[in-house]
């Protein structure tokens, strides 16, 4: 039995995901609060709903990090000291920083906040890690780059927290060291305004002068022109826990503030069983196979281990036509169970109705799967979908779901190539 | 006294860039340096600090790039060398690399400079704490961001005034993948090979790509000259001026060293005027290699138009 169980560490854009996710398994969430986050479009967090989902997340055991993140222009600095003091008299356990100068402030103007740094930092070296820690901070998060060697060496020359990206999107560069969409379209990627240039399709050729345009786009195995594009598979490192458990990682990071419920509630669900299954019988620990179909099912790319086993090759990027993906589709919450008569009340999420299969799942990794055969709307009338969002429908249920069980159905349809 | 940086390709060019008025010359080798016009190895190095010094100018050697355990414990030695030859001053961008000379006291001054993550003076300031003696400032920050920055400032900055600008580094080969995937191995893909990309929805862009060892860069569309815009970098004062040899042309990139001389020395004696400025410009241009154009970067854009 592992005693030092690291955390799993989710994403949470809304006060639903946070609460969500820790229902579901994760140790922490983090969360972007109104300023300094490089996640504009998430849905940010005021300084009372910190308060919410710290005293939530609390009484649950569970810690929650705010992000702060951008690299600050001159005038962005302003009113920062104050701010991260409203973090921490809202309960948050630790900011999430990549700048110097907002960690500075962080550490000088908020003290006793807990100071992370931000994988936008590219910290790849223990000597570094050292550098960070005699500045006072808590935790390093990794860059993406950093192999699961030298995870092991950074840890035999520093006691710092190391935290891990484990799942989810990648930079296809060096975080931070991006400035691809200031210049192709005025949108600073490092203070929340990334517009994923890289997964763009682009031209690639030889130009011997000004204008003259000598293309060498090959093509691909289908005979058509493959566009060169800079975009990454999606990470997932579920089948390899028991090493990084092992190489010293004190939090496993899922990546994703805008993802949905459905992707934060599986994904934390996954990840958490793996490490609690683990940590509970190291030696005979085998990793469970549902476990990687299950995160097939909220996947929106192919996915691979990133760097942890190498240099990336051809095989991480998505070049090519993309294979079919089974999808799945997040229909609705389970608001109560009826065990007597074997009815379930449901809160519809997606339209879904008699004929569909589906699947409730549950915190703590409980499956069920069914075929929908009868339903009714909130008056007892007979349906034969459910179309309304927010809608109230009944259905037979033979299984003990429980109030807040989440339900996915299956849906076939091939996967877009990723453009502009 | 404001002083002219530039990066050479070859020890030739750094006598002839010296010959055109360059102050300090910027060098050395891409196991610890990013995007260098050549990697200076250590006895070519050696031969082209001899020579600078010789020439009672200044060299500032590259130690700027993102280390992993593999190089960062190779660190060490390399500043314990570069100080045994008097290297004036190098660049550093990990601060694990700052914790290795300062905690072996190395004696060597260092400007902090990690690409485009320089944006704002209390940065430069943290650094400048940390034993910093200048910091090199992104490209991405605009004049009147910079007019704001600087009276801020504890420690002086460098600006690129000419040359190809960085816009993003990656840790994988990406033209090596892509060549994989569609089947058409190259032997190389080095700046040499001169590769560029361009927008899907803007086919008359040209961003350059190529691969080192230390993974893929890609740069902007045109490369910076601040030339028309010389004399507000000079009165704001920025007094550190760089120009990044990386894509230029052998020759034309002394004659653009010249006409930087000739503003500057133009602006000390009091001379230096808008007219004189589109002059010069002229010059740099007429001296840009055939497949690169240039403009002012982000130097024009009102900060506000950033989203």
């Amino acid at each position: 039995m592992i005693e030092n169980k690291p955390e799993v560490l989710a994403p949470a854009g809304t006060m639903e995901k946070l609460k969500v996710a820790i229902d579901y398994g994760a140790d922490a969430v983090y969360i972007g609060g109104d300023a300094y986050g490089l996640r504009s479009r998430a849905g940010n967090f005021s300084f009372e709903e910190m308060a919410e989902g710290a005293t939530y997340a609390h009484a649950h055991h569970a810690k929650v990090y705010v992000a702060a993140n951008i690299v600050a222009h001159e005038g962005n600095l302003e009113g920062a000291g104050a701010y991260f003091r409203e973090v921490r008299d809202n309960g948050i356990d630790a900011v999430i920083v990549s700048d110097p100068s907002l960690i500075e402030i962080a550490i000088t103007q908020a003290p006793g906040l807990a100071v992370h740094l931000s994988t936008q930092a590219s910290a790849t070296n223990w000597e570094t890690l050292n550098f960070w820690k005699d500045e006072g901070l808590e935790r390093i998060v990794l860059a993406r780059e950093v192999g699961l060697a030298e995870i092991k060496e950074i840890r035999k020359h520093t006691d710092i927290q190391i935290e891990a990206f484990v799942h989810g999107a990648m930079c296809i560069g060096y975080s931070g060291r991006c400035v691809l969409s200031n210049h192709m379209g005025l949108r600073d990627a490092n203070r929340g305004g990334c517009a994923q240039n890289c997964r763009w399709r682009y031209d690639l050729f030889e130009m011997p002068t000004l204008g003259e345009k000598q293309t060498t786009l090959g093509k691909n195995q289908d005979g058509e022109i493959e566009d060169f594009s800079m975009s990454a598979v999606d990470m997932s490192m579920i089948e390899h826990i028991p090493e990084l458990i092992d190489a010293g990682v004190n939090s496993l990071k899922i990546e994703g503030r805008m993802k949905t419920v459905h992707y934060v509630s599986t994904v934390a669900n996954v990840y958490h069983k793996a490490v609690a299954d683990y940590c509970a019988d190291p030696v005979n620990y085998q990793m469970d196979p549902e476990l990687v179909d299950e995160l097939w099912k909220v996947a929106q790319r192919e996915m691979s281990t990133g760097f942890y086993f190498g240099t990336p090759t051809e095989d991480d990027e998505l070049f090519g036509p993309r294979r079919q993906q089974p999808h799945y589709k997040f229909i609705g919450q389970v608001l109560s169970y009826d065990r007597d008569q074997q009815i379930v009340t449901v809160q519809q999420r997606n339209n879904f109705g008699i004929g569909d299969k589906i699947e409730f799942y549950g915190p703590n990794f409980t499956h069920y799967r069914q075929t929908v055969t009868d339903l009714t709307d909130e008056w007892h009338h007979d349906i034969q979908r459910a179309p309304h969002a927010m809608q109230t429908v009944h259905f037979h249920c033979p299984y003990p779901v429980h109030p807040g069980d989440f339900i996915r159905a299956k849906e076939v349809k091939a996967n877009v190539k990723v453009t502009n | 006294m404001i002083e002219l940086i530039a990066s050479p390709a070859s020890l030739q060019q750094a006598t002839a860039l010296m010959q055109a008025g360059i102050d300090t010359i910027y060098a050395g080798e891409d196991y610890f340096g990013l995007r260098l016009p050549h990697s200076f190895e250590r006895s070519e190095l050696t031969e082209l600090i001899q020579l600078v010094h010789s020439q009672n100018k200044k060299i500032v050697v590259a130690v700027n790039a993102i280390f992993h355990n593999d190089r960062i414990v190779n660190v060490q030695n390399y500043l314990e060398f570069l100080a045994a030859e008097k290297v004036d001053r190098v660049t550093i961008g990990d601060p694990g690399a700052i914790r290795i000379l300062q905690k072996n006291q190395i004696a060597l001054d260092y400007w902090y400079d990690s690409a485009d993550l320089v944006t704002n003076a209390r940065q430069v300031n943290f650094w400048h704490q940390h034993g910093a003696a200048g910091a090199v400032i992104a490209n991405e920050v605009p004049y009147q961001e910079l007019q704001q920055l600087v009276p801020n400032l504890k420690a002086p900055i460098q600006l690129l005034v000419y040359g190809a600008a960085a816009i993003h580094q990656s840790g994988r080969p990406l033209l090596t993948n892509y060549f994989n995937f569609v089947q058409a191995h190259q032997d190389k893909l080095d700046r040499e090979k001169g590769l560029f990309i361009s927008e899907p929805r803007k086919p008359e862009s040209h961003y350059a790509i190529y691969e080192d060892i230390n993974g893929t860069h890609v740069f902007a569309n045109n490369d910076v000259d601040l030339m028309p815009r010389i004399l507000k970098v000079a009165q704001l004062p920025i007094n550190h001026w760089f120009l990044d040899g990386l894509y230029a042309d052998e020759t034309g990139f002394v004659t653009i060293a010249k006409a930087f001389d000739t503003a500057r020395t133009s602006f000390e004696q009091g001379q230096l005027t808008a007219a004189q400025c589109l002059q010069l410009d002229e010059l740099v241009q007429q001296n840009q290699p055939a497949n690169r154009a240039v403009d002012t970067g982000f130097f024009d854009i009102d900060p506000d138009d950033v989203k």
